[in-house]
């Protein structure tokens, strides 16, 4: 096991331990993210990487151990110990979240979709759509805004989704196999403006994949297997 | 279809199974009300038809003959009474308390063929037989109230020949003499089985819209269980797909799954139906509950209503699915809804010039085509029904794109696009609730008819509320006349007795134009201005009128060389009072009609072809607004279980549950409350319409405050509904339900 420094991480996770019915997910794992780095977070079905990402977000409470969340300028707190209201208004106001599919409402134009995090924050619509258009142009989606999720094809719903999770600006970004449901050169091209914006603002990145060419654009990747972190955990940056 | 296929598509978790219960279930309802509803527009007309018997008006009882000169009569001659003919007379106004009792008072010769409904032979005078209820009636109330108005109990009439187990009729036996007095007795050989008279395809008409309008929620109930969970169906399928299954093999399950638990459901709605019988048939309508037999629908018709609810929730099954465009990755095209047009508006503008055409035609044109307005009227009913469902998603899609130029939260951004982008299925959520306003509205419309009967003015110059009156029969001596009003004084409750005179009884030729009192009764009548005379003169439309009337002084006339022409009981006005002297009056042998008062004339309104139906709508209410809650709630359950997923999603990067509640309760408030206004006026039009097809005298008023409660109560169930769906929101969209989706 490496030393964890924890002096610059943005996400402490300290002997956590989950599971469901009689399968054990998670058995002690401790792990440090730091602020401002792009963590591939890899390792076979069923290993309990999502697990593991769902606890460091506040979606899951882990039944042991603790998450502990440093944000800037704010006293860190731990996010198990929070209850799920504050743990929802935590994950909508500095986390962003993107998955494989089916996460656009398929109601919603591209620009509405992407304006929902900020209307829930308070933000005026008219604002919204345009920090909203803004950013879809950024991402190549140039009068997209319009479409329906239905009239997209799969990148340029993915980088809607991706739109969607860094327009409040969040601290950290969680991705759930992002790319998963794309072509390479999608993928490729989805994962390479997702790195731009994330570091030009200085975003964290939590991100599953069972790809070993979406890890290698991390600066970092651990390996999940049975519950733990195996021995493949490495700094690759 | 390999078995083992269809029962893994069937129900392969346990929401298979909680979608399949709740399709069994729905259909159980809906089939129970539709069999129990059918009974009982069966058990209306089976009770019209027992009751048809007292309808027969029969034959006159007297005739004029011929004479050489066609312009002028003779004078009138009884008809003879024989073996095969009956004396009857139907007394108008014989109430108790404010119930109207049917009375038919028979005069026979001894022996006679004729046998009278429900009883054989008549009564011998001073004889009766009742309903039971009446029956009951009597016993629980004081003779001199009631009971000592029919004479000796002689026996129950049967059940075959009562309308109800709660209808109060009565038949009692009178002298030949007694009937021919007063010359309203008609000669009866036989008794009619037309329930309706000359107003039978009016009254059949409204019945089969009021039939209509109470079935329609329950097939939209039918028709929204049936496509319940149709989102996890449509993965399920997918899965088949990509297993090798063709989309017909795709649709034929759908056929099955859908229909085994149709199947399921709709055998058990024939089962609580018919346990449910006897309780429905407590349910008073029209004044009378039913017996539980009236309600019987029989074997044919509950197999009928099974196979087409089976059939049909079948084929709409394979049909959606045929058309959802599944393919082995899943729903391989968005199936987007076609943009609701201005031809939706079609079926209701259609519905309404039928109804329209139908009304004009009698009113205007003054003709009357029986094969043409029945189903202008009925068909225009169906236009409407269909066309408030049809037009309902043009309306809210084009309030939707209003509101979302307007939106300003996540829940109304939300709420707004998904309404303008399925206003159908949107719309389909809050259909029956509209339906159901409508049909309140129609139903209230119809009812405020009656509600809008005028109560009689209680002011000098005007007969008093509180007041019994008759008119003394021809032959009846001064002597019997005062001893009759001194008995009837010493009742309790009865304050004065009036006896009224005349140059001759009112029923002779010889009757004057006004009605001669001593002054010093006057103020028993009620009046307040009486002439220094003391005798005075009143008109004799004093007995009905409803425009206060002046006494005149009338110092020439002279009582004691008049008759006693009409005798007037002032009460308390206490019903028992009331009723002990209508006993009293009706009792002495001195009247000419039954005692009544200006109170009675209400009980025998022309309009009550109507009440009938008014005694329906709050059935209609009842049944068609606890059906809409029910489908609403059913319907928001479903929306919300279909897109658990991406709403499953949103709350898992950090959308609070209230704002899930704001867009549920969102999207089923904007299509209500757009289409209620319109529901609210087209139900009044259209009660208006039918009102005025039966009789352009009537006129439609606002309605009785139950309407506005019922409207409230509907509103409050829409909230209850969607309410109720709240812990679902929550359950499926949790964050751990969500993660393994």
């Amino acid at each position: 096991m490496s030393t964890i420094s924890t002096t610059s991480s943005v996400l402490s996770a300290r002997g956590l331990h989950h599971s469901f019915g009689q399968t054990k997910a998670l058995r002690g794992i401790d792990l440090d993210v730091q602020r401002g780095e792009v963590l591939a977070v890899m390792g076979p079905s069923g290993s309990g990487k999502s697990t593991l990402l769902h606890c460091l977000a506040g979606v899951l409470v882990p039944d042991g151990g603790s998450v502990t969340y440093r944000p800037a300028g704010r006293s860190p707190m731990e996010t198990s110990a929070l209850g799920e209201p504050k743990r929802a208004r935590l994950r909508l106001t500095d986390f962003g979240f993107v998955f494989q599919f089916g996460q656009l409402l398929p109601e919603l134009t591209a620009a509405d979709n992407v304006s929902l995090p900020l209307l829930l924050a308070g933000t005026r619509r008219p604002e919204a759509l345009r920090r909203s258009t803004e950013l879809l142009e950024r991402l190549g989606l140039n009068g997209m805004g319009t479409k329906l999720p239905g009239e997209l094809s799969g990148g340029q719903a993915q980088r809607v989704a991706v739109a969607r999770a860094l327009v409040a600006s969040p601290a950290v970004l969680f991705a759930d196999e992002p790319t998963g449901s794309l072509d390479s050169l999608a993928s490729e091209n989805v994962l390479t403006l997702l790195l731009e914006l994330v570091r030009e603002a200085g975003t964290t990145v939590v991100m599953i994949t069972h790809d070993a060419r979406t890890a290698a654009y991390a600066d970092r990747e651990v390996i999940v297997r049975d519950g733990g972190l195996g021995a493949g955990y490495r700094v690759t940056a | 279809m390999n078995p083992a296929l269809l029962k893994l598509a069937v129900v392969g978790s346990r929401s298979s199974y909680g979608r399949l219960g709740g399709i069994a279930g729905g259909v159980a309802v809906g089939v129970c009300l539709l069999l129990l509803l059918w009974g009982g527009a069966n058990g209306l007309s089976a009770r019209d038809d027992r009751g048809a018997w007292l309808r027969e008006t029969g034959l006159p009882s007297v005739a004029a003959p011929l004479t050489a000169d066609p312009t002028a009569s003779g004078p009138a001659m009884p008809v003879p009474l024989t073996a095969d003919t009956v004396l009857m007379e139907a007394n108008p106004v014989e109430v108790f308390r404010d119930r109207l009792i049917n009375r038919r008072d028979v005069a026979a010769l001894d022996p006679t063929t004729v046998k009278i409904p429900g009883i054989g032979s008549p009564p011998a005078p001073g004889r009766y037989y009742a309903s039971p209820a009446l029956q009951r009636l009597i016993e629980a109330t004081p003779r001199n109230e009631l009971g000592d108005r029919f004479g000796t109990f002689a026996g129950t009439i049967d059940d075959a020949a009562l309308p109800g187990p709660d209808s109060l009729i009565v038949v009692t036996g009178a002298t030949e003499t007694e009937l021919r007095q007063n010359g309203r007795a008609f000669l009866v050989s036989g008794f009619t089985t037309n329930p309706y008279g000359g107003s039978a395809a009016a009254y059949n008409t409204v019945l089969s819209i009021g039939a209509i309008a109470v079935f329609f929620p329950v097939l939209l109930l039918i028709s929204i269980v049936t496509g319940l969970g149709a989102a996890q169906r449509r993965e399920r399928f997918a899965t088949l797909r990509l297993i090798g299954a063709s989309p017909q093999v795709i649709s034929r399950i759908a056929a099955v799954e859908t229909a085994v638990p149709s199947l399921i459901g709709a055998v058990l709605g024939v089962v609580l139906a018919l346990v449910l019988r006897p309780a429905a048939a407590q349910i008073p309508v029209n004044g009378t509950r039913m017996f539980a037999a009236d309600l019987t629908t029989g074997p044919a018709s509950a197999a009928a209503v099974v196979a087409v609810v089976v059939t049909a929730s079948a084929l709409v099954a394979a049909h959606r699915t045929a058309h959802a465009g599944i393919g082995p990755l899943g729903v391989t095209r968005a199936v987007h809804e076609k943009a609701p047009t201005m031809w939706r508006s079609v079926p209701l503008l259609a519905g309404l010039a039928a109804m329209i055409t139908a009304v004009l035609i009698i009113r205007v044109m003054g003709v009357r085509l029986p094969w043409l307005e029945s189903p202008l009227l009925i068909g225009g009913f169906v236009l409407i029904l269909v066309g408030i469902v049809a037009i309902g998603p043009w309306l809210t899609r084009l309030v939707s794109r209003m509101g979302l130029r307007q939106a300003r939260s996540a829940a109304g951004v939300i709420a707004a696009s998904r309404i303008q982008k399925t206003p159908v299925a949107t719309f389909r959520s809050v259909s029956g609730l509209v339906i159901a306003v409508f049909v309140v509205s129609v139903f209230a419309g119809g009812s405020s008819i009656i509600e809008s009967t005028e109560a009689p003015p209680t002011r000098p110059g005007l007969l008093q509320p509180t007041s019994l009156h008759a008119t003394v029969g021809a032959g009846s001596t001064p002597a019997q006349v005062a001893d009759a009003a001194r008995q009837a004084k010493e009742l309790p409750g009865i304050r004065n007795a009036v006896v009224g005179y005349g140059p001759a009884a009112l029923s002779e030729r010889d009757a004057g134009p006004e009605i001669y009192l001593h002054a010093e009764d006057a103020p028993g009548l009620g009046f307040k201005d009486i002439p220094a005379e003391e005798t005075v003169s009143v008109d004799t439309s004093f007995l009905w009128t409803t425009h206060p009337l002046a006494l005149n002084p009338a110092p020439a006339a002279s009582l004691d060389e008049m008759v006693p022409i009409v005798i007037v009981l002032g009460t308390d006005g206490t019903p028992e009072a009331m009723d002990r002297a209508r006993t009293a009056l009706n009792g002495s042998g001195i009247t000419a009609i039954p005692a009544n008062s200006p109170l009675d004339l209400n009980l025998q309104s022309t309009t009550r072809l109507i009440q009938g139906l008014a005694v329906l709508a709050y059935l209609g209410m009842f049944v068609a607004i606890a059906i809409a809650g029910l489908s609403l709630a059913v319907a928001t359950a479903s929306a919300i279980l279909d897109r658990k997923r991406v709403l499953g999603l949103m709350r898992l990067m950090g959308m609070p549950v209230s704002v899930l509640r704001r867009i549920i309760t969102r999207e089923a408030a904007v299509p209500l409350l757009t289409v209620l206004l319109l529901s609210v006026g087209l139900g009044f039009l259209v009660a208006w319409l039918m009102v005025t097809f039966i009789d352009d005298t009537y006129r439609v008023t606002w309605p009785a405050p139950g309407y506005f409660m019922a409207l409230g109560i509907s509103l409050l169930l829409a909230l209850g509904a969607v309410i109720a769906t709240f812990s679902l929101i929550r359950g499926s969209t949790a964050v751990t339900a969500t993660r393994f989706e």
